[in-house]
Order: C-alpha cells, then structure tokens, then sequence
C-alpha cells in the first residue's frame, strides 16, 4: 500500500493495521482449530492403543520395556503422576505403584536378617514370588523404576489418598520410600532401604564378599593391602550395622564375616 | 505327619554362632525359640538334654553346630518366656512346653467328652497311647507332663489320681461333668 503523507496518510496506515490484525486473528483462530482437531484424532488413537496394549503392557515384560523406550523418546513419561493422563489411560501407575509397596515391604520383612540391604536380583525374585498369583513377570527394570517412584514420588500418593487406611501408608511410604537408594558394589546392584551410607572402605570389603557371601580378615588384608586394625573397624561397623553376622563354626577355626545382602537364598521368599 | 520344613535361617552358618551385637543376637533367638518349638511339637519330642546330642543342633550340611554355650542361651529364654522349664538345678535337662500345662489339661478334659467319660476312669497308661488318644495330640505326651497337667485338673475338681494295686499302673477318675 502506498504511503500517503499528511493526516489522510495517517488513517490509512492505521487501517491498514487493523485489517492485518484481524487477518492474523483469522488465521490464529484457523490455526488453533487444525490443532484441536489434531489433538482429538490423536486422543482416539490413544486411547485404541491403550485398549488393545494394556493388557500387554502389565504381563508382558519385554514389550513394556519397548513401551518405556518409544516414552521416553517422545518425551513422555508414562509414571510422571498416578493422576496424569497416561497413568489414566493405560493404568501404569497403579501397577508400579504396588510393586512399591512391595518392595517396601519385603524390605522391611527382611531388614532384621541382611540389615537393610539386599541384592537387587535377590529382591526381585522375592517379588516375583509374592506375585506368582497374577502371573505378571517382574524384571529388575521394573523394581528400579519402582524404586525411583517411591523416591521421587511419595507427595502424589495423596493425591489419591481419601480413604484412612490408605492416608498412613502413604505418609508411610514417603518417609520409607525417601530412605531408597540403589548402589552398584562391584558386579552386583544393591538396594538399600536404611539411611546408613557406606564408606569406601565398606564398600570394597562388600565386593570382596560378594564371591563367597562372607570374607577372612586375611582375605581383606591380603587383597587390598590393609592393616588389620583397618579390616576389623570396618567389619565392626558393618556389624552393628546389622549388615554383617559372625561365623565360628568352621572346621579350620577362622572367623568368618558374612553379608546377608549378598548372599543369595531365594527360598526367603517363602518366610516372607 | 509330615517331613519336618527347616527354615531358610538353618542353612546359613552364622545363625549357628552366638553373635555379639544386641539387635542381631535378639533376631537370631527368636528365630531359634520357635523353632525349637515348632520341632518339638513336630517330633513329640518333650524334654532337651543339654549334655547329649540333639538332632535339631546341628544342620551337617553346612557343617555347623551350636555350642552349648549357645544352646543354654535358647533355652534358657525360652525358659524366661514360660514356654519351658529347668527340670534339674543345673539346668542340664529343660521341659519343652510347647503347649503349656494348662493347654494339655484342657486337651485331656476334651478327651474326656469325647469318649463319654465323664465319670469314668482311665490309666495314665491309656491317656498316653490307648485308643481313645490314639490320633490326638495326646497320643504319646510324656508322663511327667501328663501327671502334671492331671493334678491341675485334680484342683480344679475335674479329676483324681489313684495308685493302682501293686503292678498296675497310676490311674484317674474324672468327675469333668
């Protein structure tokens, strides 16, 4: 459009803008319709996935991995919130929610014999176990993102939390759940569910043990150098602990160190 | 009955050494309490001798066994609990209750109306391993434990024990209606 000068010049321009802005209004409103129109398409198709993989998705293990890696490369997260819409739609929530509480719970029930620690294997197999009615499969995987749940998530558990009984678990469950840490100790991955942290020094003495599930004072001193006066403080500590037990019981008379975290024995799962 | 289920704590040597810390220690006895219960009632099984061998002491697939310091800390906590009792000052032989006195009198009681004998009479001998106990609980309870839950019924009024004539057994009468 032509500039005009003086007043006349002035009206034009300002229709001008007018005009524009009603076409970009236009074309704004035009624009936020395609994008309504995408997203119901999009909510359909949703929701027909979510009814034909539901059921797949809870009993089968690979294929929810597979569900976990095509999230999180859309940038979803499928465990965000219980309340949210993938948690609705597909039900993910409720389902990683009670392996929580079951972790909890095995946790608690094996405390006093491997003192808060125990082997992340060792845990699921116990899971799977206390599970063998519902014939899902738990992998490691899905106790980990359990785990993390518990941790980060403990607040949205209110969120749902109206009747009484469940209003204690949760805080219940927060407090616990905060106390959650998964460690790497040489080959083998620990869950820890006490607040106690490990030194460097205990950590080495654990991977030690976790060949035979105990150590020798001299097996300690010998492999990584130390004093003894080092070895037995940090045998003791780990005993009050609650982490490690004595054996004297041996035919050769040595005093064994054993780490109840470390060794295997599935048929716990049986007192459990 | 049926084989004996050993817990999974038995095949883990160092539940067979008295350990040192407090919270330890107090998880391993309670573990080792019931199951000196639970094997007792298992094998009728009523009095321990410390000074022999007790099969339930040792687990030879790990080559473990409890020494007897540790075994008289079991016991004697059982003892502390009411679920056992000393039978000599030296506290050698222990009594396993794993029912009580009064649990077995009030077993014998319901023998008793069981068979229709309420005025009726019977040996200790019978109670043990007669008919009428067959296939109960009190098939093959150990005299002493019978004696002694039967003079708790005598107080009670419910019965009254009679030497028999020379060469027979001890018997009762019960008056249990």
């Amino acid at each position: 459009m032509k500039r005009r000068p003086g007043i006349s010049g002035l009206h034009s321009a300002a229709a001008a803008r007018d005009q524009y802005r009603s076409v970009g209004e236009n074309v704004a409103r035009i624009r936020t319709d395609l994008l309504k129109e995408q997203l119901a398409t999009f909510r359909t198709q949703l929701e027909e996935f979510a009814r034909k993989h539901k059921h797949d998705i809870k009993k089968n293990p690979a294929f929810r991995a597979q569900f976990h890696e095509m999230c999180s490369k859309v940038g979803v997260d499928p465990l965000a919130s219980n309340k949210g819409f993938w948690a609705e739609l597909l039900g993910i929530g409720d389902f990683y929610y009670e392996i929580g509480v079951q972790i909890v719970e095995i946790c608690l029930a094996t405390r006093s014999h491997n003192g808060g620690l125990i082997d992340l294997n060792e845990l699921c197999s116990m899971l799977s176990k206390k599970r063998r009615t519902s014939r899902e499969t738990i992998t490691s995987d899905d106790c980990l993102k359990a785990i993390d749940k518990l941790k980060c998530d403990g607040l949205s558990f209110n969120d749902f939390a109206d009747s009484s009984t469940i209003r204690p678990m949760t805080a219940y469950l927060q407090v616990l759940g905060s106390g959650f840490e998964v460690f790497t100790v040489g080959k083998k991955k620990l869950v820890r569910s006490v607040p106690t942290e490990l030194n460097k020094d205990h950590n080495q003495i654990l991977e030690l043990a976790e060949v035979r599930g105990f150590v020798l004072v001299e097996d300690v001193e010998r492999a990584l150098s130390w004093h003894p006066g080092r070895v037995i403080d940090a045998l003791e500590t780990l005993m009050k602990e609650g982490l490690v037990m004595i054996d004297d019981g041996h035919p050769d008379r040595k005093r064994r160190y054993w780490f109840p975290c470390v060794s295997l024995s599935s048929s716990n799962a049986e007192e459990l | 009955m049926g084989d004996f289920k050993f817990p999974y704590f038995f095949d883990y040597p160092p539940y067979f050494t008295l350990q040192p810390v407090q919270d330890t220690r107090e998880k391993q006895m309670q573990l080792w309490k019931e199951l000196i219960l639970r094997y007792c009632q298992h094998h009728k099984c009523f009095i321990i001798n410390l000074e022999q061998e007790f099969p339930l002491f040792q687990n030879l697939s790990i080559q473990r066994k409890l020494s007897f310091e540790a075994r008289e800390v079991f016991l004697a906590a059982l003892v502390a609990e009411g679920k056992a009792e000393w039978l000599d000052k030296a506290h050698k032989k222990c009594l396993v209750l794993w029912r009580s006195i009064q649990e077995w009198s009030e077993m014998i009681l319901q023998l008793v109306r069981d068979n229709a004998m309420e005025d009726g009479v019977l040996t200790l001998d019978e109670i043990q391993s007669g008919d009428e106990s067959r296939g109960t609980e009190l098939a093959g309870i150990d005299r002493f434990v019978l004696v002694r839950a039967l003079k708790l019924l005598e107080q009670r009024g419910k019965a009254a024990m009679f030497k028999g004539k020379a060469g027979d057994d001890e018997g009762v009468k019960f008056s249990a209606s």
